[in-house]
């Protein structure tokens, strides 16, 4: 782990390790908010954000948490970090939290933050738990725009909250049934490029 | 023995100065944010109500057991319309509205003050199209139903439940008010 570049970690996140399309978690959110760009875009940096900083926290203090009650450990400082960010944002930037205040509370309990907490901020240094959680956070970032681009269009025909075509060609996409047909499809997808051009496994072919 | 004081002082010193961390960050946050929402709420009101001189608060009330006030516009001696204050119980919270009336209690225009709806599904009914539903109609009107109608409230698809309980919230509203300014004249 120590010899891979920093670089190495982001394109990790991004693609052989991609938290929704080849770790399948936090699939939870990746149904519930990716019925628009908009939501799918917001509640990603969210994550990007929390992600980060749980990361470099957990693996700040790495020595002194406990083995045997790390996990507790963990949702503690996640905890801590999704409310610091809350309430900031709710003090002091009221524009983007009437965006994104929907989406904050909601990172407590993603699976993706609590696993590299575990899998990698609690085993590295703090320069690379920080340059997993960026890549981690862009992967799940870019997982969400792709999906909620899918069900935007296909469902409401905007992008964006923009218009595309007047109407709305598969209204199903939206509710929830949609969710699963896209992550289920992009993430056939994705297998598909990985055992087609990078001789890779198929699904958990990150290794975890 | 050795180790569970270990575990314990480990868990202790961490929970501690997380709770600590948070306790300082909301001492700090909230009386900011108490004041960003009294703001926001001034001026909700004078966007409901542009052309009132003064909105004073008439009383209060308790809409599903919250605490919640209505308040009159007038300009100059005229009363130009009602507003009052409401919620509705939504999906997953509780829905913050505020409904102004003409002053023959006819809905106006309503605002979404907060909620925490699903995003995605529940939260369209911030949208003005949604809002618009409830202009110009009467206590009678304020019913949902599921058909396309322009003479009750069209339910969002999706988000039935919230749709519904933004209707009740207008309805207690605008039934309050009825009682309050015309229950007196008409009967």
């Amino acid at each position: 782990m120590n010899n891979r570049s920093y670089w190495d970690l982001i394109k990790n996140g991004i693609f052989a390790e991609n938290p929704i399309f080849r770790v399948a978690l936090s699939l939870c959110p990746a149904v519930a908010v990716t019925s628009g760009v908009k939501n799918g875009f917001l509640m990603g940096i969210a994550v990007l954000f929390v992600q980060t900083m749980v990361n470099v926290t957990i693996s700040v203090i790495r020595k002194f948490i406990h083995p045997r009650v790390r996990i507790p450990s963990y949702m503690f400082v996640i905890a801590t970090w999704v409310t610091v960010t809350d309430l900031l944002m709710a003090a002091f930037a009221r524009d983007v939290y009437k965006q994104m205040g929907l989406y904050i509370q909601l990172i407590v309990a993603f699976a993706i933050i609590l696993s590299r907490a575990e899998l990698f901020a609690s085993k590295n240094r703090v320069v690379p738990s920080f340059f997993d959680g960026l890549g981690m956070g862009i992967g799940f970032l870019f997982a969400l725009i792709v999906i909620s681009f899918f069900r935007e269009l296909l469902g409401k025909g905007s992008i964006w909250g923009f218009p595309i075509v007047e109407f709305k060609p598969l209204l199903i996409m939206i509710l929830p049934t949609g969710g699963f047909f896209a992550v289920g499809l992009l993430m056939g997808l994705f297998n598909w490029i990985d055992i087609k051009f990078f001789g890779g496994t198929g699904a958990s072919g990150g290794g975890h | 023995m050795k180790e569970m004081i270990k575990i314990t002082m480990s868990l202790v010193v961490i929970f501690v100065t997380a709770g600590i961390i948070m306790a300082s960050v909301f001492a700090k946050t909230a009386p900011i944010m108490a004041e960003a929402q009294k703001r926001e709420k001034e001026e909700a009101l004078k966007k409901l109500m542009p052309e009132a001189e003064k909105i004073t608060e008439a009383g209060k009330w308790e809409p599903f057991h919250k605490h919640a006030e209505y308040y009159e516009g007038k300009k100059g001696n005229d009363t130009v319309g009602y507003i009052a204050s409401t919620y509705g119980k939504g999906y997953s919270s509780y829905i913050s509205i505020l409904v102004a009336v003409d002053p023959d209690i006819k809905v106006r225009k309503i605002s979404i003050l907060s909620h925490g709806e699903t995003p995605g599904l529940g939260d369209e009914i911030e949208q003005e199209y949604f809002k618009k539903r409830f202009e110009g109609k009467s206590l009678e009107q304020l019913e949902v139903v599921k058909t396309e109608t322009t003479d009750k409230i069209q339910a969002i698809s999706g988000a039935t439940i919230s749709s519904r309980a933004v209707t009740n919230g207008v309805r207690e509203a605008v039934k309050l008010l009825k009682e309050k300014y015309q229950g007196g004249t008409k009967g």
